[in-house]
């Protein structure tokens, strides 16, 4: 235990000195832009800054790599409030609720929120990776192939049943989940290496994209939107006192502060499964947030410009980020992209990610969770410093945000693959969203089944071929399933206790 | 007594069982380990498509109305012709731009689609339409050519041009 507290304070106090903390305040500044630059990810960054490493020790390297890569999803809601645009694949989410707000002159008060809830977020992701790091060694080790193809299901089924109202909406939500997972059967098969639907394009053979996909799905229609009104993202709507719209986003986190605890704890969880990452604790987050409603009436307001919408998904998104780091940093299994880049660099460094991180080195494990802590302190201080600022782009005229808006989407885009496809992709996905959004399909399922499709169908092969029919039967599994058609039959279920409430069983 | 309805979304859901038939007559050809989930999701989808276009067909309009989805919304206080003309006007925008990349590269493409944009659709000064195409494009070159090194799209353009002996 004194071991443990030596290593805890020593990796506090490796981040304080004068080269580290340096490093990390470099990292921070990149990390600030790369967020905030849509198509710019996080990943493909630290995978640019790896040759910087080369001549640091690890004590720099660290707080340089994480300081960058933590801090990305904090600046990234920033443009998904703003403009509508994934400022990275792990903002989107906030989008659905956060851009609504900024369209009603609450940009300050939705920034307020997501950066206070990011900040939460990524403490509790940090306490997280500190004190579990013992225990959670069974829990990755107890699910195999088939409760994680379950886990997937799960998801999708989370995500469909919160996306829309009622029966209709659950079944819409499905359908998009499903369209989602379609369009991920592009490319090569990884089972026998068949090419599916690449009609002879080699650009196809990875499948399709996800910054063009995402890009063109979510930014595209805000644009369309943008211009129909012709106005500025804000409209008309006069923002008075900034300020006091920031203090009200910081206090509605405190007002929300459970619902932001437990947005954080599923973003944790979810980030602690290798391959899940934030793509999907961002949705379970916000399907979460929307179940908070009390009524229907309630739950219409969420993607309006509820500020839970945007409270959940910016909690998560940053908390998976510390968890990520126990199945990396514990067990060599990175749990996304950014982690398997940052396994990468503790080779480079001359480490082996395993047992000697949680022994050996288990002071500069603890300095990378005081790299999380101190990054985004640091990062959310100086947007809040400059919000008004930020905000303030909502109010110029959308004429001349339109141009630049695109350039970004376009260019961001394009740096996917750097391939002219990229940009066909996105003008068939932004067509895609564009009827999703004109005809009320929700778009959260599509992505989450589209990111997972790989995935699952990966899992699913693994599970048939090695227990045949009898996965379906294990314990796990079995419960699993049974949460999963709980959250199916919710809308039913809610249904069904409303009228027993009300006692009116025929009028609702 | 509901009457027959047929718009866009029940249009969107013929699609989607459209692509999901084409899903499952493709993977039929496949073996086993290759088409196992292609068939289990198409059919699913198939199955939950089909069944939404017949109720949207047949159903309860309120029914469809209620399952609306909790997501980003269009605005609605603007007359119909006019956003038809606008949408259309941003599509063919953004439609433009994509061929002027394609033709010209991004170098050019960027600095070109952003003043002309400026200037002929949101009839802006002159002043301000080359302050801010400047901006832009320095962003862009800066950026993503001069400090990330990206590789660009040259533009078909040159390709051309090289083609009949100009370099």
């Amino acid at each position: 235990m004194e071991t443990m507290f030596d290593a805890f304070i020593g990796g506090l106090l490796i981040n304080l000195q004068l080269r580290p903390f340096m490093f990390m305040l470099i990292g921070c500044a990149i990390g600030f832009w790369v967020g905030i630059l849509p198509g710019l990810g996080g990943s493909t960054t630290l995978a640019l800054m790896l040759p910087f490493i080369y001549k640091m020790t690890p004590q720099e390297a660290f707080p340089f790599l994480l300081g960058m890569h933590s801090v990305c999803a904090t600046t990234g809601d920033i443009t998904s409030v703003l403009f509508g645009i994934p400022g990275e694949a792990t903002t989107v989410a906030t989008i659905v609720d956060g851009y609504p707000m900024a369209k009603k002159g609450e940009a300050g008060r939705a920034l307020g929120a997501v950066l206070m809830s990011s900040l939460i977020g990524a403490l509790f992701g940090a306490c997280y990776l500190a004190f579990t790091i013992p225990i959670v060694r069974p829990l990755v080790l107890a699910f195999g192939s088939p409760e994680m193809f379950m886990l997937i299901i799960l998801g999708l089924t989370c995500i469909s049943t919160l996306s829309g109202h009622g029966k209709r909406g659950l079944l819409l939500g499905m359908m998009a989940g499903g369209f989602g997972l379609l369009c991920s059967l592009v490319g090569q098969d990884r089972q026998a290496g068949i090419l599916r639907f690449t009609f002879g394009q080699l650009y196809l053979w990875n499948g399709l994209s996800m910054v063009p996909v995402m890009v063109g799905l979510f930014a595209i229609p805000e644009i369309v939107d943008l211009a129909v009104r012709g106005t500025a993202i804000a409209g008309n709507v006069s923002f008075g006192k900034l300020g006091k719209g920031v203090r009200e986003g910081i206090i509605d986190t405190f007002r929300h502060f459970w619902l932001t605890v437990r947005c954080s704890l599923l973003g944790s969880l979810i980030g602690t499964l290798p391959g899940l990452g934030g793509g999907v604790a961002q949705w379970v987050a916000y399907a979460h947030a929307t179940q908070s409603a009390k009524n229907d009436e309630e739950r219409a307001g969420f993607g309006k410009g509820d500020i839970r919408g945007v409270l959940g998904p910016g909690a998560a998104n940053n908390s998976k980020e510390g968890a990520g780091l126990i199945p990396t940093v514990a067990f060599g299994i990175p749990a996304g992209a950014g982690m398997a880049i940052l396994m990468g660099a503790f080779f480079l460094l001359g480490l082996v990610p395993g047992p000697d991180m949680l022994t050996k080195h288990l002071t500069l494990t603890y300095s990378m969770v005081w790299t999380i802590v101190l990054a985004n302190v640091i990062v959310v201080v100086v947007c809040l410093l400059f919000i008004n600022h930020l905000a303030k782009l909502t109010t110029i005229r959308g004429n001349l945000m339109i141009p630049v808006i695109l350039l970004l989407c376009f260019v961001g885009a394009y740096c996917s693959d750097n391939h002219i496809g990229d940009l066909i992709v996105l003008l068939i996905f932004g067509g895609i969203g564009y009827f999703m959004v004109r005809f009320r399909w929700p778009r959260p399922p599509f992505i989450l089944g589209f990111i997972l499709g790989k995935l699952a169908e990966t899992y699913l092969y693994s599970s048939s071929t090695r227990y045949g029919a009898a996965w379906l039967y294990r314990p796990k599994v079995i419960i699993l399933i049974l949460i999963a058609a709980g959250f199916a039959l919710y809308p039913f279920i809610q249904k069904r206790f409303r009228k027993e409430d009300l006692g009116e069983p025929d009028k609702i | 007594m509901n009457r027959t309805r047929f718009n866009g979304k029940n249009l969107m859901n013929l699609c989607l069982i459209g692509v999901s038939t084409g899903v499952i007559i493709s993977a039929i050809k496949w073996p086993l380990k290759t088409a196992l989930f292609p068939l289990v999701i198409s059919i699913s989808v198939l199955l939950m498509t089909t069944a939404e276009l017949l109720m949207s067909l047949f159903g309860k309009e309120e029914g469809a109305k209620k399952g609306a989805a909790i997501d980003f919304k269009f605005s609605e206080d603007i007359d119909k012709t006019i956003v038809l003309r606008r949408t259309l006007t941003i599509f063919s925008w953004i439609v433009g731009f994509f061929f002027l990349i394609v033709i010209f590269g991004f170098s050019i493409g960027v600095a070109l689609f952003v003043f002309l944009y400026l200037k002929i659709q949101g009839r802006e000064k002159w002043g301000i339409s080359i302050i801010m195409t400047f901006a832009s494009w320095f962003f862009f070159w800066g950026l993503f050519i001069w400090l990330l090194n990206t590789p660009m799209m040259e533009g078909w353009l040159f390709g051309w041009l090289r083609a009949i002996g100009i370099e």
